[in-house]
């Protein structure tokens, strides 16, 4: 713990701002203007201006790029849970620091495979009334719906985790936080007494344990898998193995984003003794093992592809195995575990760059691995009579613009959410017994 | 269960532990431990006794009898250094967050276990109820199409995509020309959508814009409440869906607003708009007697099957025998067999040939439990089927073949040209 760090220093980002904070900004800013023109055109052409296009005659891909971004950012949410789990849960102090920044990223990313599937869809003016409309009954046979449910109550009980854990830090951080966001301190704090901390533990307690049934079991595990797994017409999805393989995904990216996440405010605001070493050099360890399992779940999808399999089976995975898309993402899990394991083994391989390398290359990895997956499906259906079958599909720039607008819409939360609230908790820096220090205004 | 049943229960439960005890008797070990264990451990499953209790009970006994206990006992923990790694704690054994987290996990699992019990149950209940009847739809319209008599003219093609305006390459009915891998035969395949009883594309739809028409069974397509998402799409085994990725080409005031809107006042009719799904309807406004009585009963398709004198498509009523489809199946299960004792007439075994026996009928991947409503009747395509350019190209009837290439006029970036 971090006794000795005086609490100004977590509000570092909300008194400071650089240069290079603002050359950010804009170059943010450009990113996402860039795919607002671009949504703007596919809504105004529809999604003929994608590289998607109908599977069988049609000899392309029903789903694309936007769907695997979608997969992906729902993985990174999971971020969050992670972090909170470990910390609230299983009590492990060290993560404190970065515990709410991986919150944080739960509520960004999450919002991100939102817009995702609005921006997927061809009639999204219709989406929220529709799927309200016909709920009572879609609730029961589409897993579209479940995913819609999962999520939407995922954000909900980070949302309100978040808003429970921050009370605590506003009220006693409220005269040294800028005045001109008052209001929104004042909503977030409404009704605060200093007897509500305890239970407010226990509430956030109850909530953590909840998210981590809901959020890695249901979502990543459950019904984002499912999606694709319980469809018996594609040889490259149905399979009982896809809700682990998909959780795998979700740790493993989710620990990459943190610990990206994580150095840019080590670096930007000097972070060094308050998000130290350690959290870099545990998270590389959850990483690698995380990285392993992801490896491993492959390495059973490929050996009951190859060894006796059906003829639709055989078709789909020779031509997984004979994609060079799929060996990129591989050799790229690869390569991370190789080094993470290294660190592991012989400390002194351990550099914080290098961790962060490691999780941007899984990261990275992964979007390519769940995207070629989801297209693998399309290319490869059970009845594949069709001459335009395997079809093609190559992302078009109004998708790849996705993927660039939302990382920028991401990060520019980051930047704006670091200027109203501290983004590191007060009881990184504090032991328990230092609260009766604090001086709460009724 | 009666109460004689009962006691012959209690009878044959007496005697079976008379002979596992006789058996655990050669085996040397204590066996009046082994058998009040096994009491216990029923005890254990029935809820009477807890797990704790069950074992606190049997340790210390049977480390004394087996000189080991490998069961789960809560003594220490494993206080590996990877463990503390990977947390950064020391593993204090007394945590007392770790012990009520996987305390309340336990709970949280066993309420997810009897959830899950309750919707089986329902799922059950409401299979049950479709069994029954009640939902079953009095006329289930399809199709038996007669791939023998099918010579790939494309005419049901040509014919569909101008009653429907269908934008080119969108291609609701097809027709594949194929190879199978050991004949040097080419077979055709007519594939319109196969209006499945226990349709996937309906399942999957998050809006219910994909649905069974109650009076006779055709799926249709809801355009104005379908949201495109394409999920029908993917969860489709037949590829048969496509997609109104841009602009119609032909625009909504050239539509014929009696072919638009069906009995129900729905919107499921001719080309979808963009953003949403079309595929292959069996035309319902035609079965609503909305385009003329003469046209109940009927689809564009057969019409030009019929009119270039194949008539190879049969669409009716499958649950009336007296439709159709019903009629061209007996007839042609009468021709098999004519042909069949023509051609063997002194074989004896001609004469124990069912009627049936020798036609060859088959729905389109009926294994994945779909429930198709188009019956086939010739050649089933095998697992390695390959489509072969037929007699006559798509471009001969003015249709693209694979869509994409007209879509990837409009694609804003690499498309990959035109392999
Ligand atoms: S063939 Fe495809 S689109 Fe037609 S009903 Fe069956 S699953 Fe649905
Ligand atoms: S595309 Fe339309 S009809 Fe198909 S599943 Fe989505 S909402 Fe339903």
């Amino acid at each position: 713990m971090h006794e000795d760090i005086d609490h100004r220093v977590l509000l570092r980002p909300i008194e400071t701002t650089s240069r290079r904070y603002f050359v950010l900004l804009a170059v943010v800013l450009l990113a996402i203007l860039s795919f607002v023109i671009a949504y703007a055109y596919q809504l105004q052409h529809g999604l003929i201006v994608t590289g998607l296009a109908d599977w069988g005659s049609g000899g392309g891909a029903t789903w694309g790029l936007y769907i695997g971004a979608f997969i992906w950012w729902v993985g990174i949410a999971h971020g969050g849970i992670i972090l909170s789990a470990a910390v609230r849960l299983l009590g492990m102090e060290r993560y404190k620091p970065v515990a709410r920044i991986a919150e944080l990223l739960t509520i960004g990313a999450l919002s991100m495979a939102g817009l995702m599937i609005v921006v997927h869809l061809g009639r999204p003016d219709r989406f929220v009334t529709n799927i309200i409309l016909a709920y009572p009954e879609t609730v029961h046979t589409s897993p579209l719906v479940w995913d819609v449910t999962v999520i939407t109550l995922y954000f909900v009980l980070t949302a309100t985790y978040l808003g429970l854990t921050l009370r605590y830090d506003i009220v006693r951080l409220r005269d040294e936080l800028p005045d001109r966001f008052d209001p929104l301190y004042r909503l977030l704090t409404v009704g605060y007494r200093e007897s509500e901390d305890p239970v407010v533990e226990r509430m956030v307690w109850w909530l953590a344990l909840g998210i981590i049934i809901l959020a890695p079991l249901l979502l990543h595990g459950g019904v984002i898998p499912w999606l694709f797994a319980l469809l018996p017409s594609m040889p490259g999805w149905f399979s009982a193995v896809q809700g682990p393989q998909f959780l795998t995904i979700a740790l493993t990216s989710a620990i990459g984003s943190v610990l990206v996440i994580s150095l840019a405010f080590r670096r930007a605001y000097d972070w060094g003794a308050l998000i130290g070493d350690d959290v870099f050099r545990g998270l590389g360890l959850w990483l690698g093992l995380f990285a392993l399992l992801f490896l491993w779940l492959q390495l059973q999808q490929v050996i009951t592809g190859v060894f006796a399999p059906p003829i639709d089976v055989d078709a789909a995975t020779s031509a997984k195995l004979s994609s060079p898309i799929y060996w990129l993402a591989i050799v790229m899990i690869v390569t991370a575990l190789g080094y993470l394991t290294a660190q592991a083994i012989e400390p002194r391989y351990f550099t914080i760059p290098r961790t962060v390398f490691a999780g941007v290359l899984v990261v990275s990895a992964t979007l390519i691995e769940k995207t070629f997956f989801v297209i693998e499906g399309f290319l490869h259906p059970r009845f594949d009579m069709y001459a335009a079958v395997p079809g093609s599909y190559i992302p078009s720039f109004i998708e790849l613009s996705a993927i660039l607008g939302t990382l920028a819409m991401v990060t520019l939360f980051f930047m704006v959410i670091a200027k109203v609230i501290p983004v590191v908790e007060l009881h990184a820096i504090e032991d328990d017994a230092s609260v009766a220090d604090w001086e709460v205004e009724p | 269960m009666t109460d004689s049943d009962l006691g012959e229960h209690s009878d044959q439960a007496q005697s079976w532990e008379a002979q596992m005890r006789s058996l655990l008797e050669e085996g040397g070990y204590d066996i009046d431990l082994g058998i009040e264990m096994a009491r216990d451990a029923q005890r254990l499953v029935a809820g009477e006794l807890s797990e704790q209790e069950f074992h606190e009970r049997y340790h210390a006994a049977v480390t004394e009898e087996f000189g080991t206990d490998e069961r789960p006992v809560a003594t220490d923990e494993p206080s590996a250094s990877f463990v503390e790694l990977l947390t950064g704690e020391c593993s204090g054994g007394e945590d007392p967050s770790r012990r009520e987290v996987v305390k309340a996990l336990g709970v949280a699992g066993g309420a997810l276990g009897l959830g899950g019990m309750a919707v089986a149950d329902q799922q059950r209940t409401s299979t049950q109820a479709a069994a029954d009847g009640p939902d079953e739809p009095d006329i289930q319209y399809g199709m038996v199409v007669d791939l023998e008599r099918c010579d790939g003219c494309l005419q049901c093609v040509t014919a569909c995509a101008d009653e429907n305006q269908t934008s080119n390459g969108a291609n609701w009915m097809y027709v594949l020309a194929y190879l199978d891998e050991h004949t040097e035969q080419e077979n055709f395949l007519v594939r319109p959508c196969q209006h499945c009883s226990n349709a996937p594309c309906e399942k999957v739809c998050p809006v219910r814009a994909r649905h069974t028409r109650e009076q006779d069974g055709i799926v249709l397509t809801d355009y104005d409440a379908c949201i495109g998402c394409r999920y029908c799409q993917v969860a489709c085994p037949y590829g048969v869906n496509y997609f109104q990725w841009g602009d119609p080409e032909v625009s909504e005031e050239e539509l014929d607003p009696n072919h638009i809107w069906d009995a129900r006042g729905m919107r499921v009719d001719s080309r979808p708009p963009k953003g949403v799904m079309g595929k292959c309807t069996f035309c319902p406004t035609r079965q609503d007697g909305l385009q003329g009585e003469d046209k109940v009963g009927t689809v564009a398709c057969m019409d030009a099957c019929d009119a270039a004198g194949m008539r190879a498509i049969h669409f009716g009523d499958l649950n009336n025998p007296e439709s159709r489809p019903r009629r061209y199946l007996r007839e042609r299960a009468a021709e098999e067999l004519d042909d069949d004792t023509d051609l063997d007439m002194d074989a004896d075994w001609a004469t124990s040939t069912t009627r049936w026996r020798k036609l060859s009928a088959f729905r389109l991947l009926e294994d994945l439990g779909t429930e198709p409503n188009v019956i086939y009747l010739g050649n089933q395509p095998g697992e390695r089927a390959d489509q072969q350019e037929g007699p006559v190209p798509y471009d001969l009837i003015g249709r693209v073949d694979r869509r994409k290439d007209v879509l990837d006029e409009r694609t804003v970036g690499i498309t990959g040209g035109d392999d």
